[in-house]
């Protein structure tokens, strides 16, 4: 970072008043994947508004409902925490894939949605949990579901202006099961080649499956489904399959033609609808 | 410029800064820390591995002001008779040396979180550090006796 100004605001009402005067600005939050961009030539921005300083970002509140994870939370708190693990395993589990420890304990929870990647661990577990993301600028706040806060190609629902300052996830409904698959062409830490988060819901009979892929289109996808009580495993992993299949349109890259994406993004669609499904049945 | 204080091994240094020197630069320059080292730059090989308030940190990725008055730990800070460092020379866990720190401090980070790890965990912990010696087999040997000694 020889080039940009950083600006150190101590509350949020300052910040949100610097992202809206300032032009060419981002908020840096953790600031794992802003120095990796700088250093590979990628990002030029000149203003940073450095969040560290504002009180309440770092929090991880619990109510009865859900778990709201302040931007500032390091990936690996939500990994950890006993709160997310029990609340929310399937997130704790996607959390606990992204990247290695040592930078899950930097980057931050609402930096890692604002990156938009559509490779992020973390997204496939927050649709599946429909997850609400909360922005604030100086025209006030506001709350955008997560399963429509991925627009498009690294683009996000964040406007010019504002920031997110927290994410609130629904707690895992009682009785559901989850799974989080990540499948990797080159090293551990890597980027997914294709990922799945599954939650499999039991109601009146039915399984509702919930399903986020990530890697296999140019955004996390959110899917579900419901599993009849006529169909056994084998017909519902069909049926995610099939319902997988209709949206794959991976991009070709180091980690595989878009052919072989697809491939593994069936190949963890499965795995994560038979071990959700197994988990169910020895209820 | 900002004046800071890192505080290193227990002792403060104070340094004065940029907005964005990396923590890093701020370690090797300023203080004179060669225990941290750079090697791939993006967080992925653990060779600029620090411990900030016992958590890993790639100092590579972070800014130096935001360290400011936060304890930290590099590997040259540990002593000799230190569990995990006398395990990494006991286990011939080196050969050029380069990566070694990083993976002392993620050591040091996984024992203090889980006294008694399994392979398994010891790899996963491990996966963000890179030996370009591949004396990987060594490492986990390392690990796994600086766990017996730790628990004594």
């Amino acid at each position: 970072m020889s080039a940009g100004r950083v600006h150190r605001p101590e509350t949020l009402e300052e910040a949100t008043a610097l992202l809206g005067e300032l032009d060419d600005v981002m908020v840096y939050g953790g600031g794992t994947a802003i120095q990796i961009l700088r250093k590979q030539g990628l990002l030029f921005t000149e203003d940073y508004v450095d969040i560290a300083g504002i009180p309440g970002l770092r929090d991880l509140t619990v109510t009865d409902d859900d778990i709201t994870i302040g931007t500032l939370v390091p990936l690996r708190r939500v990994e950890t925490d006993p709160r997310t693990r029990r609340l929310v395993p399937v997130a704790a589990a996607a959390y606990g894939q992204a990247a290695n420890p040592r930078v899950r304990n930097t980057a931050s929870a609402g930096g890692n949605i604002a990156h938009g990647d559509y490779r992020l661990d973390p997204p496939t577990a927050l649709v599946v949990l429909d997850a609400t993301v909360h922005l604030a600028s100086a025209a006030g706040s506001r709350e955008v579901a997560v399963r429509e806060f991925f627009t498009d190609f690294q683009e996000t629902d964040v406007r010019h202006g504002e920031m997110i300052t927290a994410i609130t996830v629904p707690r895992q409904p009682d009785g559901s099961r989850s799974s989080f698959v990540k499948m990797r062409s080159l090293s551990e830490n890597d980027w997914p080649c294709a990922s799945a988060a599954v939650l499999a819901v039991p109601e009146d009979g039915f399984v509702e499956i919930r399903m986020g892929l990530g890697a296999v289109a140019p955004t996390t996808v959110y899917l579900a489904f419901d599993v009849t009580p006529d169909m056994d495993e084998q017909q519902a992993v069909e049926a995610a399959l099939d319902i997988a299949d209709s949206v794959m349109d991976p991009i070709a890259d180091i980690r595989g033609s878009a052919s072989y994406k697809a491939r593994l993004g069936r190949v963890a669609v499965e795995q994560a609808v038979r071990s959700s499904l197994k988990e169910l049945s020895r209820d | 410029m900002n004046e800071i204080t890192l505080d290193v091994n227990g002792t403060p240094h104070k340094v004065a800064v940029e907005d964005t020197t990396l923590l890093l630069d701020a370690l090797r320059r300023r203080v004179g820390v060669t225990s941290a080292r750079e090697g791939c730059g993006v967080g992925a090989c653990g060779a600029c591995t620090v411990l900030a308030e016992g958590r890993s940190v790639s100092s590579c990725l972070a800014v130096a002001v935001r360290y400011d008055g936060t304890p930290l730990t590099t590997a040259d800070g540990l002593p000799e008779d230190d569990p995990v460092v006398s395990s990494f020379v006991d286990s011939d866990a080196m050969q050029c040396g380069y990566c070694i720190p990083g993976f002392v401090l993620m050591t040091k980070e996984l024992l203090s979180e889980n006294p008694s790890p399994n392979d398994e965990e010891v790899s996963d912990h491990l996966e963000g550090n890179i030996c370009r010696c591949a004396t990987y087999p060594e490492i986990i040997k390392a690990v796994r006796l600086a766990a017996k000694r730790s628990a004594t």
